[in-house]
C-alpha cells in the first residue's frame, strides 16, 4: 500500500510539468493542446480518486519530503476538483477570447500554449504547497505560487493588469517575507528547545509542540499571520486581492480565488496546529476572529457600490475567507469541520462563479454591471447558471454554501459571545443585499444586447453545473459519504490536534 | 563578522541616499557581498566544514552579487529616461529615518532578546528589514522597489544566519530558486511596463481603485 501511493504521488505531481514543457515546446496544434490539457487533469483527477479509494485516513504517508495525511489529501482534492474544472473549461475560454473582436490571443497564437503551461505549474505549485512536509518549504512553495501567477495574471499584458501584476507581487512578497521571519522564529524554537533533529518536519515539530519557548512562538505566530494572511486576502493586508482577482484572466481568477488563498490558510493553519499547545487558543482563536470580522466588515461597503462584475466576486471572496477565518479560529469540531467544508464549497461555487462571470463580461463587451441587462430573456441558460452561483455564494439551500455557512455562524453562537454571532450574521446581509441587487439587475430588464443566443456552450455549461451540484451534493451528505467524511472527520482532528 | 556589520550599516546609509538607479544597483552588489561573506564566515564557525558550509555563501555570490545586479544592470541598460523622474521626497529625511531604525533595532534587541550574543548584528538586520520597507514604500521608481524587495530579503536572510546560522539547506536551496525567480518575473514585469507606459514610475499606475 505504501509504495502504491507512493506511485500515485508520482503521478499527480509529475503529469501536469510534462504537459507544461509539452505545451510551451509549441509543437501541437491548437486541439492537441486542449485534448491533451484535458487528458492531463482527467489522469491527475484519477490518480487522487485512487488515493482517496486505498488511503487509510488514520495512517498518513511519509515521504522524504512528501507528507500525505487526511488534510493534505483534503486539500489536494479541491485542488483537483478545480484543476478538472479549468481543463474543461479552458477551451471555451481560449476559443472565445480567439474569436471576439479584441480578442487578444488571435494576435499571438504561440500565447496559448503559455497559458496552459503557466495554468498547468500554477497548478503544480499548489499541488507541492499541500503535500511538503516541511515548514520551510512550504513557505518556498507558497512564493512559487505567487510569482508564477503574477504572470498569469499580467498575462494579457493591459496596463490595468500590469498595475494588478505589479501590486500582487510587491504586496504578497514582502508579506511572505514577513513570514518568512516567523518561520525562521520558528526554527530558532526548534534548535532551543529540541535540538538538530528534523529541521522544521512538521510531524516531528507536531509531537515535540509542547516543548517551544512560549514568548517566541508568540512572535512567531504574529509574523506568520501577517505574512500568510496577506497571502490570504485578510482585511488590512487585502490591497492586491480585488485587484489581482478582477485583473486576470477568468480562469486565472477562479484559479487564484478557489484554490490558492485557502492554500495560504492551509499553510497558516500547519504553523498554528505547532504554535498552538504554547501560544494558548484563546489568543490565536481571538486574532482569527477578530481579522475575520474585519474583513467580513470591510467587503461590506466595496460589493454595494461596485460596478466591476469581477471586483465584486472578488470581495465576495474576501468576505469568504474572513468567514473561513472565523471558523477555523474558533476552534470548535463542529465550526472547524464547517470552515473546512467551506473551503471547498467557496472553491466550487466561486469558480463556477468566476467563468461566468468572465463570459458574460467578454460577451457584453463591458466590465461594468449597469450596462448588463435582460439576460433571463436573452440566454436563459447562462443566466440559471449565474442565478444558482450567485444565490449558491451568498449561502441559499441548495448550493453546499449554506451548510458551510450555517454551521460556522451557529458555532459562533454556541462558542459563547453571542454579539460576534449577530455582528457576522449583519455584516453577511449586507453582502446579501449588495450582490443581489447587481445580480438581479444583469438578469432583468429589457436586454441591451444585440444579438440574442446563449454565452455558453455545451461543456463548459456542463462543467459549470457540475461543480454547483457537487458542491450540494457534497456537503448535504458529507457524513455518510465512503471516502470523503472519514477524511473530512481526520482532518478536523488533525487541526484541532494542538487544542485538545 | 563586527567589521562586516559595519560595512552592512555603512552600505545601508548610503542606499537611503542614492536616488540614480546604477549606483543603486551596485550598492545592491555589495551588500549581497558582505552578506555571502558572513555566510561564509558563520559555516566556517559553525565547525561543519566541508561543502555545506560553503554551498549558502557561494549561492549568495552567484545568485544576489553577480546574476540579480546583472539582471537588474541590463534592464536599466534599456530605459534611456533614467535621470527624468525625481523622487520629490527629500532624502536626508530617509536617512534620518535609518538612524531611528537602528536605535529602535538596539532597543528591541535588548528587549525581546536579552542574552543573545550578536546584539549588533541584530539591530544591522533591524536596519536592513526597515530600509527595505522603506524602499519599496517611499520610492516610486520600479527598479528602486524591486531594490528594497532584495534589500529586505538580505535583512531576512542575516536574520535567520543570526538565529540559526542559516535555515535546512533543502529550505535555502528553495529560497534562492525563490528570489531567482522573483527578479526573473519582476525584470518582465517592469520591461512590459515600459512598453506600456513609456515610463517605469510606479506612480502612473492608479487606475484600480475601490
Amino acid at each position: 500500500m505504501e509504495s502504491s501511493i507512493s506511485q500515485l504521488l508520482y503521478v499527480v505531481l509529475g503529469v501536469p510539468i510534462v504537459f507544461s514543457i509539452l505545451a510551451v515546446s509549441n509543437l501541437f496544434g491548437k486541439n492537441l493542446l486542449h485534448h491533451l490539457s484535458r487528458l492531463s487533469a482527467v489522469i491527475v483527477g484519477a490518480a487522487v480518486f485512487r488515493i482517496m479509494m486505498i488511503f487509510n485516513p488514520g495512517q498518513p504517508y511519509q515521504g522524504t519530503y512528501l507528507l500525505l495525511d487526511a488534510l493534505s489529501l483534503w486539500m489536494m482534492i479541491i485542488v483537483t476538483l478545480l484543476y478538472l474544472a479549468f481543463a474543461f473549461t479552458a477551451e471555451a475560454y481560449l476559443d472565445r477570447d480567439t474569436n471576439i473582436r479584441y480578442g487578444y490571443l488571435r494576435r499571438f497564437s504561440y500565447l496559448e500554449g503559455r497559458f496552459y503551461a503557466l495554468s498547468h505549474i500554477f497548478v503544480w505549485t499548489m499541488l507541492l504547497v499541500v503535500l511538503v512536509n516541511n515548514l520551510g518549504l512550504m513557505w518556498v512553495t507558497i512564493e512559487a505560487t505567487t510569482l508564477v501567477s503574477a504572470l498569469l495574471v499580467a498575462f494579457k499584458f493591459t496596463k490595468t493588469s500590469l498595475e494588478a501584476a505589479w501590486k500582487y507581487v510587491m504586496v504578497c512578497t514582502v508579506g511572505i517575507c514577513l513570514a518568512l521571519l516567523g518561520t525562521i522564529l520558528v526554527y530558532y524554537a526548534q534548535l532551543q528547545a529540541v535540538g538538530q533533529d528534523m529541521p522544521l518536519d512538521w510531524v516531528y515539530l507536531t509531537a515535540h509542540a509542547q516543548e517551544l519557548n512560549p514568548a517566541l512562538a508568540k512572535i512567531a505566530f504574529c509574523f506568520l499571520f501577517v505574512g500568510y494572511g496577506t497571502k490570504v486576502g485578510l482585511a488590512p493586508m487585502h490591497a492586491w486581492l480585488p485587484d489581482a482577482h478582477s485583473e486576470s484572466p477568468a480562469l486565472t481568477s477562479g484559479l487564484l480565488s478557489g484554490s490558492l488563498c485557502i492554500c495560504a490558510i492551509y499553510v497558516l493553519l500547519r504553523n498554528v496546529v505547532i504554535l498552538m499547545p504554547t501560544v494558548g487558543a484563546s489568543f490565536i482563536s481571538g486574532i482569527c476572529v477578530g481579522f475575520g470580522l474585519l474583513t467580513i466588515g470591510l467587503a461590506v461597503p466595496f460589493v454595494v457600490v461596485q460596478r466591476d462584475i469581477k471586483r465584486m466576486l472578488a470581495y465576495s471572496s474576501m468576505e469568504n475567507f474572513g468567514l473561513m477565518a472565523v471558523g477555523l479560529g474558533i476552534f470548535l469540531p463542529t465550526a472547524v469541520e464547517a470552515g473546512l467544508l467551506h473551503m471547498l464549497n467557496h472553491a466550487l461555487v466561486k469558480y463556477a462563479l468566476f467563468y461566468t462571470a468572465g463570459t458574460i463580461m467578454e460577451t457584453y463587451a463591458t466590465k461594468n454591471m449597469m450596462r448588463i441587462h435582460g439576460m433571463l430573456k436573452q440566454s436563459p441558460r447562462t443566466a440559471i447558471v449565474w442565478l444558482l452561483g450567485i444565490a449558491g455564494i451568498l449561502g441559499m439551500p441548495p448550493i453546499g454554501v449554506f451548510f458551510s455557512k450555517f454551521h460556522i455562524i451557529a458555532s459562533l453562537f454556541s462558542a459563547g459571545s453571542m454579539w460576534r454571532g449577530i455582528l457576522a450574521l449583519m455584516l453577511l446581509a449586507g453582502i446579501v443585499i449588495g450582490i443581489l441587487y447587481h445580480a438581479m439587475r444583469m438578469l432583468g430588464g429589457q436586454p441591451t444586447r444585440k444579438s440574442a443566443g446563449e454565452l455558453m456552450g455545451f461543456m463548459d455549461t456542463a462543467a459549470v453545473f457540475t461543480l454547483l451540484i457537487l458542491s450540494g451534493a457534497i456537503s448535504a451528505t458529507i457524513h455518510e459519504l465512503p471516502f470523503l467524511g472519514p477524511i473530512l472527520q481526520e482532518s478536523v482532528k488533525i487541526v484541532m490536534g494542538g487544542a485538545l | 563578522m563586527e567589521y562586516l556589520v559595519v560595512f552592512l550599516i555603512l552600505v545601508v546609509f548610503l542606499q537611503t541616499r542614492i536616488m540614480e538607479l546604477h549606483r543603486a544597483t551596485y550598492l545592491l552588489a555589495v551588500q549581497s557581498a558582505i552578506i555571502a561573506g558572513s555566510c561564509v564566515i558563520v559555516g566556517v564557525s559553525s565547525g561543519g566544514g566541508g561543502f555545506h558550509a560553503f554551498l549558502p555563501g557561494l549561492l549568495t555570490l552567484g545568485v544576489k552579487v553577480i546574476f540579480i545586479p546583472w539582471a537588474i544592470l541590463r534592464l536599466i541598460g534599456e530605459i534611456k529616461d533614467e535621470s527624468e523622474i525625481n523622487s520629490n521626497i527629500n532624502v536626508n529625511y530617509s536617512s534620518l529615518a535609518a538612524a531611528f531604525f537602528l536605535v529602535m533595532g538596539y532597543i528591541l534587541a535588548d528587549r525581546l532578546l536579552p542574552g543573545t550574543i550578536g546584539r549588533d548584528i541584530f539591530a544591522a538586520t533591524f536596519l536592513t528589514i526597515m530600509t527595505g520597507l522603506t524602499l519599496i514604500v517611499m520610492r516610486r521608481r520600479a527598479i528602486m522597489q524591486i531594490v528594497g524587495l532584495i534589500t529586505l530579503e538580505n535583512g531576512i536572510y542575516f536574520f535567520g544566519l543570526l538565529m540559526t546560522e542559516g535555515l535546512p539547506l533543502i529550505v535555502e536551496l528553495g529560497v534562492f530558486l525563490d528570489v531567482l525567480i522573483a527578479v526573473v518575473v519582476l525584470v518582465i514585469l517592469t520591461g512590459r511596463m515600459r512598453l506600456s507606459f513609456m515610463t517605469t514610475d510606479t506612480g502612473v499606475m492608479r487606475k484600480l481603485k475601490g
